[in-house]
């Protein structure tokens, strides 16, 4: 019977413990550890596993970029476990290129039933995980159909909007601007008018909405 | 009547499974660990019906919870905090912090078998 070779990138020696003792007391599967990224990378060239379970905060620069760096480069399957499984952190492991996401609270009898699952080609996710996964994602198509909308707006318009977002009143935005309040009314009355938006404070919601984003956003911008 | 546990028993109070699997590979041939979860409100009721030799747990409730039960029964009880990687260890009825590398399996086993050790010197 072929094993199916796990390497377990984590910086935490007691995951790394647990893992290998688990996995260790089944027949199908075979153990690596890393401890860093180049600890991982090099595993990855030297032994090729099929899966790599990779620590949200491996080091230096944490599970994701890990991911996102190694995924194009191997064919082994990642999957990223951590202690905060927050909607941005599950959806930035998947969009690097993970395969799923797993929380470090898994059950031992969970953990194998998923290390099985991927070499079927599952993707592991619990079900409170996918839940925080289709509300980040809901979260990005929502964030783009508001960032669709301020296409309408000027570059100055949406710089008294952002002020705006931030609190500041219209004698600050005319000082910050360099413009007289009058001039800021006038583009407050336009915004509200292009956006189809009631009120000042559905202004600022929608900015924020649209443009203040997650790690998730940044890295697709950045990308 | 049942059996006495050929080794010493170390109940492992934990919200991470993964920490019993680690604990029980390094405590090998030395103690019977058991796992439990945490959170579950009777912590030092339950350790007072299961009289462990030693006690892990990883957080600070539980390990508020279990150090009744530790000091009563002369019992040894390591915290090991997984998110910020330390152990301390209730020794003599005070918390210690054994603060020279990692919360490695390896240093859990030392504590947990020292205190196991001094426990049957002791009685």
């Amino acid at each position: 019977m072929r094993r199916t070779s796990i390497v377990v990138a984590d910086a935490g020696p007691i995951f790394r413990a647990g893992a290998r003792h688990l996995l260790g007391r089944e027949s199908d599967f075979e153990v690596f550890e890393a401890t860093t990224l180049p600890q991982l990378s090099q595993t990855l060239e030297e032994r090729a596993p099929d899966i790599a379970l990779v620590d949200l905060d491996l080091p230096p620069q944490g599970g994701v970029a890990a991911v996102a760096g190694l995924a194009p480069l191997h064919e082994t399957r990642m999957i990223v476990w951590g202690f905060d499984a927050t909607p941005d952190a599950v959806l930035a492991a998947v969009t690097a290129g993970a395969k799923g996401f797993l929380p470090k609270e898994i059950s031992p009898a969970g953990l194998i039933r998923s290390l099985r699952g991927v070499v079927r080609g599952e993707a592991p996710l619990s079900r409170s995980l996918a839940t925080l996964m289709v509300d980040a994602v809901q979260g990005l198509e929502e964030r783009d159909r508001a960032r669709e909308r301020a296409v309408t707006l000027s570059t100055r318009e949406r710089e008294v909007l952002a002020l705006v977002a931030r609190g500041a009143r219209n004698r600050e935005i005319a000082q910050a601007l360099s413009i007289s309040e009058f001039t800021v009314k006038r583009h407050m009355q336009n915004i509200l008018h292009k956006l189809d938006l009631p009120s000042r404070r559905a202004a600022g919601l929608f900015y924020r909405s649209a443009f203040e984003s997650s790690g998730v956003f940044e890295m697709e911008r950045t990308a | 009547m049942a059996a006495e546990p050929a080794f010493p028993l170390v109940a492992v109070v934990s919200s991470y499974p993964l920490l019993a699997e680690a604990v029980e590979g390094a405590l090998e041939g030395i103690a019977e660990v058991r796992a439990f979860p945490a959170g579950q409100g009777d912590t030092a009721d339950f350790l007072r019906l299961l009289q462990p030799a030693a006690v892990v747990v990883d957080s600070a409730e539980e390990a508020e919870a279990a150090a009744e039960f530790a000091r009563e029964a002369r019992a040894t009880l390591v915290h090991v905090s997984l998110r910020e990687d330390r152990l301390r260890l209730l020794h003599a009825g005070r918390w210690q912090n054994l603060s020279d590398g990692s919360a490695s399996p390896e240093r859990i086993r030392s504590a947990v078998a020292a205190g196991i050790y001094l426990r049957g010197v002791r009685t």
